[in-house]
């Protein structure tokens, strides 16, 4: 794999895209014009080649009101239902104020979706506010910064998680920063998962 | 780079939320998975894992 990192962005030129990464973008093409988003967990690791698929994209958005969700929801619903839940005021008040994740898959599928959710603690916050650049084909998308993606997987703790961690890790590890991977390994108690696995 | 402060305990308990949501979800999947055809449910499939 070739691919430009540097300290504002990852880029990959000529990936051919799978059905997921077109579902992704063409997500992503709309949600970004609406609301500062991030996109987490697995894709994260499917993006840069992990050989699995996934039913589901995760993604942080900034916390927002009723109405920025409402021309968001109305500009999706061209090509995108929302599948809890077909009121966007429910949406707002009944899942995503709540704490719970909405999820929008193509009109009239079910399989993959998007699972949006607003940040609940301060890592996820961080995680929105540290967000890194990916360039894949001159498209642009923002992912969990991997300094802490990896050291998160970890924590998640299953066999697929772990794969993902040592997936990302292996292609990456001489470009992440790994002072502040340490210091994430450190706060989220993963060191020994690391040196396990990883090292 | 300043990296937060992390409550472990918090953490835990989101773990364990999302995996709950996630079961729920998948129920709500099954119950998708019944009412469509074959046909269908295969041909999104088939797209997600090939």
């Amino acid at each position: 794999m070739n691919f430009i990192y540097n300290k504002n962005f990852i880029e990959i030129k000529d990936k051919d895209l799978s059905e997921l990464d077109k579902f992704v973008f063409d997500f992503i093409k709309i949600l970004q014009k609406h609301v500062k988003y991030v996109i987490i967990s697995g894709y994260v690791a499917i993006l840069f080649g992990r050989n699995r698929s996934s039913e589901d994209v995760d993604i942080f958005i900034e916390k927002i009101n009723q109405e920025v969700l409402n021309n968001l929801w109305e500009e999706l619903s061209k090509d995108f239902e929302c599948i809890n839940t077909p009121n966007v005021k429910d949406s707002y008040g009944k899942y995503l104020s709540e704490g719970l994740a909405i999820r929008f898959a193509k009109k009239n599928t079910f399989i993959p979706n998007i699972e949006l959710k607003f940040p609940k603690v301060d890592l996820d916050l961080w995680t929105l506010s540290e967000s890194k650049k990916v360039i894949i084909n001159k498209k642009t998308l923002f992912i969990s910064p991997l300094e802490l993606e990896i050291p998160y997987k970890l924590f998640l703790g299953s066999e697929k998680d772990i794969e993902d961690a040592m997936h990302l890790f292996n292609l990456f590890k001489e470009y992440i920063d790994m002072e502040i991977f340490n210091e994430f390994n450190r706060k989220l108690k993963t060191e020994d998962l690391f040196n396990k696995y990883l090292k | 780079m300043k990296t937060p402060k992390i409550d472990l305990k918090e953490l835990e308990k989101q773990k364990k939320e999302n995996f709950k949501h996630r079961l729920e979800f998948n129920k709500k999947y099954v119950e998708w998975l019944k009412k469509t055809s074959n046909k269908e449910w295969s041909k999104q499939q088939k797209k997600l894992i090939d």
